[in-house]
């Protein structure tokens, strides 16, 4: 049964496509006006799109959440000792408050600050790592661009200090930014890269952010991923990631909820022996929501990748994850895993959950598996009868739950800053389950 | 080498049941509006209150469009191309016993191994088989030797076996059709109320124009003596068979229910839009097996069925259970899923399926388990064999309402890919809503492996039936759901049908 033709279509507010983009160079300016252009008739996603089937119903996007044009004098999150740090502010590359690395063959810049040539080739590269058909809002952003940053690690370089990219978002006002990133792991090279969103203010806000990423034959990125602004901001994020031959990513998206969360990860091994692990992190309590959406595309024969993601959704929240394996024609002796556990830590929660698999090649192995439930009596009964009171045993259960991920992350700081985040989550989650 | 020893080359096979009756038929022009389906339930003698349910199911169908979210792809279905009614000419109203059914009939299920002859079956003889279904071979002969069939041809039911007997235990079983004219209170009380008239596309389609089917009611208490069963051919060119199978089991009944189908070889596509509804009371069980043998087109993809079907179960009352087991290996295009609604407190659901397709079949199914009430509890197995260019999805839902407090899903399902131009797709939805509700899910695909060949063939076995054995074993879970005499049909079947696909 289709309604579709019977609900009006709901289009983009005509508030999100205003002039700007005036300092980027010409090239860019270029390609974001083509988009501009495609924005008006942009259909927002609804009950019936099925990318948006569980989330479209938080996807508010009224004239209040037009872009912000004005920058931002706000205080920046913290600086990481040992570490380069980029801040984007409302979108903006904050040069004087980063610290950028002076080590040959790193090169960070912004787009407005690129000459003709390089600007050339971003504008070529952008928007062909990511699919937007399936990430329908991610497409907003490219429109709607006032700068970017540019990332590259030259050949056989070792880029020796993890870069943080800080996206902070003043939210005194209403309004949405649209921070990018664009990364070219050259051949050979290694690189640590840590985004932050961090939001200050409490207004409604929407951020609207995508990474691109091209990794190049045997090139080596740690991506990792923290999602931790407030409620009152409205997450739409896409991160897109191709992969030479021989290429290794290694991914850890975490993230707390909130009015709206919403991350699309694809990721496509386009080169043999390439290999993909995706760890993902979902956490919501109170009215939130978060939904993950992942992809991994096996193009090419013999490459394996690897996914585990685990949501905890107290309260009244509603976690989302939807994964997909895609084992193209001939892409023989692929290894695809995927696992997802969820715990619903009280009767007003919901997850939803699809794990999907796409094969058209014979000799793979593939597997995927998903569980949601509650937390194990028999487990609860074991510490109790220790002494430990049902709700320390039970907030200790969900810690390890998602705990097991968190160590896999490899920088100690950004474990320490989840922790914090995460001890937060608990206590409040068997606080109020249990008042 | 000159022989092959590929998998793949081992699954060519040829249709048995692809033959034509030559009969007599009335069979209405094509084309569908109103006055159709009012001629339709005029022929059939129907109540006022019928034709009108069928013309308010019309009118929903008319506001539908076709659903296009499912992975298959085929040619449109010209709806006005195809003609609503075809039944076999015959001389007087109804034959009122075997020896009145029209020989070339009863021909005809015999070479399908369908015995229509209550005294063969009832002394036994039928297991020794008739010439006729010996001929059939493997067309599934000896496997009805106990058990009452209602046969529907194209558009009606031609006989039902047994009824008799069944009715000395309260058990009605007939065509729907009769069962409009002799329990009109029982089928409007229950018709419609788990597939609604809005359900779907086809299901609306069908709950305007459907001309027959199964009618099955066991009242209070009853064990249904012994397997019921339909067999659907479609015959005639140029129609489509919409029928529909109710089934009601009452409070601590319980019913096993076994259905058939073939159709003959021809280029063009047929549509076949069935809707059954089973509802369980409370303590009741029905079992629901399928073995779907539709004429799956030729090796270039050319004619077959649409077999595009609503299957649902109610498991409405405390401790009740509907189990679905399907074998699915003919069709086109398949597009089937079918679910279980478990409303009943302790409920159960069960959903046993193994889907072969083979040259360019498609075929996009799985189930629904809606949890409600609590302690409900489901288990999903589905076992998918892809070969040859065909296509294949698991697409399910497994879903928990917030009052479905301790429930319990258990899915597993797997793909076995033969050959590599095939593909085999999982689509699961799992949502929850209860936080005491668990889920478990898993999947896997693989191939038939280098290994388990040379394992077999170092024993002296070879190929063709290394991978039948395989295959056999991969659906085992399956086929030790489906009643005895079933499963033999169906593990012969699922071997024709790999024939030439080995690898």
């Amino acid at each position: 049964m289709t309604l579709a033709h019977k609900t009006p279509q709901v289009t983009l507010e005509p508030a999100f496509t205003p002039e700007g983009g005036k300092l980027l160079p010409q090239p860019l300016r270029h390609l974001r006006d083509i988009r501009s252009k495609a924005l008006t008739e942009m259909v927002l996603p609804n009950r019936r799109t099925e990318n948006w089937k569980y989330s479209s119903k938080y996807l508010k996007l009224d004239e209040s959440l037009a872009p912000l044009t004005q920058g931002s004098g706000m205080a920046v999150g913290r600086a990481v000792e040992g570490a380069y740090r980029v801040v984007i502010r409302n979108g903006v590359v904050d040069r004087e408050s980063s610290v950028l690395p002076d080590q040959k063959g790193v090169e960070i810049q912004r787009f407005t600050d690129l000459d003709e040539v390089t600007a050339q080739s971003v504008a070529r590269k952008l928007d062909t790592v990511i699919d937007n058909s399936t990430t329908q809002i991610a497409a907003l952003n490219t429109a709607r661009i006032e700068d970017g940053l540019l990332i590259r690690v030259a050949p056989d370089t070792s880029v020796d200090h993890p870069i943080y990219v800080q996206c902070v978002t003043d939210a005194q006002q209403s309004g949405s930014n649209y921070p990018r990133v664009l990364v070219e792991a050259g051949n050979g090279s290694k690189m640590t890269l840590v985004e932050e969103y961090l939001c200050e203010g409490d207004e409604p806000v929407l951020v609207d952010a995508v990474t691109e990423m091209t990794l190049d034959s045997n090139a080596n990125v740690t991506y990792i991923r923290l999602c931790m602004e407030p409620d009152n901001v409205r997450h739409v994020g896409a991160t897109g990631v191709r992969m030479a031959d021989g290429a290794n990513l290694d991914s850890h998206a975490i993230g707390f909820g909130g009015d709206l969360r919403r991350h699309d990860l694809q990721v496509r091994l386009e080169g043999e022996n390439g290999f993909a692990r995706l760890n993902g992190i979902a956490l919501t309590q109170n009215r939130q929501h978060f939904d993950n959406h992942t992809a991994i595309e096996h193009v090419v024969p013999h490459c394996d990748s690897e996914e585990t993601y685990r949501c905890l959704a107290g309260d009244k929240s509603h976690a989302v994850f939807n994964g997909r394996i895609h084992i193209h024609k001939d892409a023989q002796q692929s290894h695809a895993d995927m696992n997802n556990k969820n715990l619903l830590l009280s009767t007003n929660a919901e997850i939803d959950t699809k794990p999907e698999l796409e094969i058209y090649a014979d000799d793979v192995t593939c597997t995927h598996g998903a569980t949601v439930g509650q937390l194990d009596e028999t487990a609860l009964f074991y510490l109790m009868a220790r002494g430990v009171d049902r709700q320390t045993a039970a907030s200790m259960l969900s810690m390890a739950f998602v705990h097991e991920l968190v160590g896999q992350v490899p920088l100690e700081d950004v474990r320490e800053v989840v922790d914090v985040r995460l001890n937060q989550f608990i206590e409040a989650s068997f606080k109020e389950t249990n008042a | 080498m000159a022989e092959s020893n590929k998998p793949e080359d081992f699954v060519r096979h040829e249709y048995e049941a692809g033959f034509v009756t030559d009969i007599e038929a009335d069979t209405f022009e094509p084309g569908l509006d109103e006055s159709v389906i009012r001629r339709l339930s005029a022929i059939k003698g129907e109540p006022e209150w019928m034709v009108e349910w069928r013309l308010e199911a019309y009118r929903k169908f008319q506001e539908m469009t076709e659903p296009n979210w499912q992975k298959v792809s085929f040619d449109p279905i010209d709806l006005h191309s195809i003609s609503y009614y075809s039944a076999p000419k015959k001389d007087t109203d109804k034959p009122q016993s075997l020896d009145e059914v029209d020989p070339e009939l009863l021909r005809t299920y015999e070479k399908l191994g369908i015995p229509l002859h209550e005294q063969k079956a009832l002394a036994g003889v039928a297991g020794a088989g008739t010439p006729a279904e010996a001929e059939a071979g493997s067309g599934g002969g000896g496997a009805y030797s106990n058990v009452a069939v209602d046969a529907v041809f194209d558009s009606v039911s031609v006989v039902t076996t047994f009824k008799e007997k069944l009715a000395e235990a309260g058990v009605i079983f007939c065509s729907i059709s009769e069962a409009l004219q002799e329990h009109p209170e029982l089928v409007k009380k229950y018709l419609g109320t788990v597939v609604p008239r809005g359900d779907n596309y086809f299901a609306s389609l069908n709950s305007a124009v459907f001309s027959d089917g199964s009618f099955v009611y066991v009242p209070k208490g009853v064990k249904c003596p012994m397997e019921l069963s339909t067999y659907f051919r479609i015959n005639a060119e140029n129609t489509g068979q919409f029928e529909r199978t109710l089934i009601i089991a009452d409070e601590g009944a319980s019913v096993s229910y076994l259905e058939g189908c073939t159709a003959p070889q021809r280029d063009e596509n047929q549509l076949h839009a069935a809707v059954v509804e089973l509802i369980a009371l409370d303590d009741a069980e029905i079992k629901y097996s399928t073995v779907q043998n539709w004429y799956p087109g030729d090796e270039n993809g050319k004619g077959g069925i649409y077999n595009f079907v609503t299957k649902r179960g109610m498991a409405q009352g405390k401790n009740s259970k509907i189990s679905w087991t399907q074998v699915e290996t003919g069709s086109a295009v398949t597009w089937k899923y079918p679910s279980c609604v478990l409303k009943g407190d302790n409920s159960v659901g069960e959903f046993y399926s193994v889907a072969l397709t083979n040259n360019y079949q498609q075929a996009d199914t799985g189930t629904k388990m809606i949890h409600i009430g609590k302690n409900t509890r489901s288990t999903i197995i589905a076992k998918g064999i892809s070969a040859g260019k065909s296509d294949q999805s698991y697409r399910g839902l497994v879903k928990f309402q917030p009052t479905a407090k301790g429930a319990r899903n258990f899915t597993q399902c797997d793909s076995l890919l033969i050959g590599d131009k095939c593909g085999a797709h999982t689509f699961p939805y799992i949502e929850s809503k209860n936080q005491n509700a668990t889920v478990e899910h898993e999947a896997t695909t693989s191939k038939v492996s280098d290994e388990q060949m040379m394992f077999c063939r170092q024993r002296g076995i070879d190929p063709e039936q290394a991978v039948s054995m395989i295959v056999n074993g991969f659906c085992k879970e399956v086929f030790k759901e489906l009643p005895m005499e079933f499963a033999v049909e169906a593990g012969k079947l699922l071997e024709v049908s790999l024939e030439g696909s080995v690898g």
